[in-house]
């Protein structure tokens, strides 16, 4: 069973004077179980608007999406699901276990096991020292983290994450980096949204990439590194020289040049690839658009 | 449910506008001295008075309390984190009203202790002519927290709707003035000087009567102020209508945030 399953999605928002507005076009996705997804697009591709039809927090106009199985408009499909809304706000005249307590008790989390988790997840999030101070003094990247935390208390199988790193320092986002590749080692399934290609490079298996409410593409991280090979780069000693020399060559004239080195008598040291990354691949389909 | 309405209740005792709204409890302190001007019935006067605080009271904490909770969550964006929790919309609704009607309830039995200890006090030194009669004066106050309830189940259904603040609190202000004349208006108009009126105007203030809550039902003031004994068959029907009236409208209220966007 997929994690998530989304058929034939589209919203179409009422604008003003009866105008109309696309948010979301027939979008198809599939998300196994244990898999990372990453879903990149700029701002008001339709990223928000996926995640929010799939939080049943918005209807689509058209089209199904299932949360293990089960369809989105019903609450049962959330009780999986650990979810971070984009720039979250929490009721900020409760304290961080205050609200933990709360979330807790709506997933039905027996006292001791909602005491531990709390515990757990405000220590791992570094919130355990003001876990008591109500949330109206918070900084904002501690309240991404309360939203994290949240997230985490009830360890579902399924995580969406609107924006996860965003407000945070890089101390941050490197935890969350972290906390995203355990949650991989323990088969959840993690679909998030970000404008960042390095958070996607790095934690992600597959990513997909939206454009004004179409996904454009959906491909494995690796598969874009591999083939997106733009050249080169040969590091060799010429002969009667000390010292190395690059030179950055295309792919079609690799063989060539090679050949030419050895018969020159030069010394090759190393054949680099030369890597299109995922920051140039976002930027060309967008720039398709 | 129950989880939302402790979350509410923890909102509302935390919140600046109850603070506020708190404030206004120390005008019993003043009321003893503002009955003596009566000379002959400064115990009936002190129960007015008392009584008019707490309707005050009431009615500030209702509008003010009824018709931005729900909104606030919605513009402060908490409805996103809290709606993506396995919870239906109708469960935060009603758990929101709970909590709401509950601290009603409970902010009710403080001012009904304030008023029986004031109206003691005065008539200790003053005693009156007739004598208080102390359960009226508890079905009084509980019936003026019901009338309070049903203000906020109509503020609730204004916020389910609205993007504003204006609506909530001044359609729930409109609402609680028309309701609280339409009984009059009704009389008026099936009396012997509501016959010189048009049909059409008859005709709209009866649709009005039956559409708009009616508040003057729940008011008992003046047979808690002068001992008058209560119907208990008038109560028992007000009761009714009460719970009548919340059900239609905080499932009309539940049915249309139902269908709002959380864009």
């Amino acid at each position: 069973m997929s994690a998530v399953s989304i058929h034939g999605l589209s919203k179409i928002f009422k604008g003003k004077r009866g105008t109309k507005v696309v948010a979301l076009r027939n979008l198809d996705l599939e998300i196994g179980a244990g898999e990372i997804f990453g879903f990149l697009g700029p701002n008001g591709a339709g990223k928000s608007t996926t995640i929010k039809t799939l939080m049943g927090l918005i209807t689509p106009t058209s089209g199904r999406a299932l949360i293990m199985g089960k369809d989105v408009s019903s609450p049962e499909a959330r009780r999986h699901v650990g979810f971070l809304p984009e720039n979250p706000a929490f009721y900020d005249y409760l304290s961080a276990a205050e609200y933990l307590t709360f979330v807790g008790r709506i997933f039905k989390m027996e006292a001791p096991q909602l005491e531990r988790k709390s515990e757990e997840v405000l220590k791992l999030l570094d919130l355990w020292d003001a876990r008591k101070r109500l949330m109206r003094g918070y900084s904002k990247g501690m309240v991404q983290r309360v939203g994290l935390a949240q997230a985490l208390l009830h360890d579902p199988d399924v995580y969406i994450l609107d924006e996860p790193m965003s407000g945070l320092d890089p101390i941050g986002r490197t935890l969350v980096k972290e906390i995203i590749q355990d949650l991989k080692q323990r088969g959840k399934s993690v679909f998030f949204s970000t404008h960042i290609t390095s958070d996607v490079e790095s934690v992600c298996d597959r990513v997909g990439v939206i454009v004004k409410g179409e996904m454009k593409c959906v491909r494995r991280v690796d598969e874009i590194a591999d083939g997106g090979i733009t050249g080169y780069e040969v590091r060799h000693i010429a002969t009667g020289s000390d010292s190395p020399e690059s030179i950055t060559v295309s792919t079609s004239d690799l063989p060539a040049i090679l050949s030419e080195l050895q018969s020159a008598g030069s010394h090759i040291l190393v054949v680099e690839p030369i890597r299109k990354n995922l920051e140039e691949f976002f930027v060309d389909i967008v720039r398709q658009e | 449910m129950k989880n939302v309405a402790i979350v509410t209740l923890k909102g509302i005792f935390r919140d600046r506008i109850f603070h506020g709204i708190l404030v206004n409890v120390a005008f019993f302190v003043l009321i003893p001295s503002i009955a003596t001007l009566s000379m002959r019935q400064v115990t009936e006067l002190s129960l007015t008075l008392s009584l008019s605080l707490v309707s005050f009271i009431l009615l500030l904490l209702s509008i003010f309390l009824g018709g931005t909770l729900l909104w606030k969550d919605i513009e402060r964006r908490y409805t996103y984190s809290v709606l993506g929790l396995p919870l239906t919309r109708g469960r935060y609704l009603l758990g929101k009203f709970a909590g709401t009607a509950i601290f009603t309830l409970f902010v009710s039995i403080v001012l009904g202790v304030a008023t029986y200890l004031v109206v003691s006090w005065v008539s200790i030194i003053y005693p009156p002519e007739r004598a208080i009669l102390w359960g009226n004066l508890t079905v009084c106050i509980l019936f003026e927290a019901l009338k309070y309830i049903l203000v906020i189940a109509v503020a609730f259904l204004f916020s389910s709707v609205s993007t504003s603040f204006f609506l909530p609190v001044f359609g729930t202000i409109s609402i609680f003035l028309a309701g609280n004349v339409t009984q009059q208006v009704y009389e008026y108009i099936h009396s012997a000087s509501g016959s010189a009126l048009s049909p059409l105007v008859c005709q709209v203030a009866v649709g009005l009567y039956y559409i708009l809550p009616n508040f003057s039902a729940f008011d008992l003031k003046v047979n808690a102020i002068y001992g008058i004994p209560i119907s208990l068959s008038g109560t028992l029907l007000t009761f009714v209508y009460f719970v009548l009236y919340a059900a239609i409208v905080l499932g009309l209220a539940v049915l249309v945030l139902s269908r709002r966007e959380m864009r």
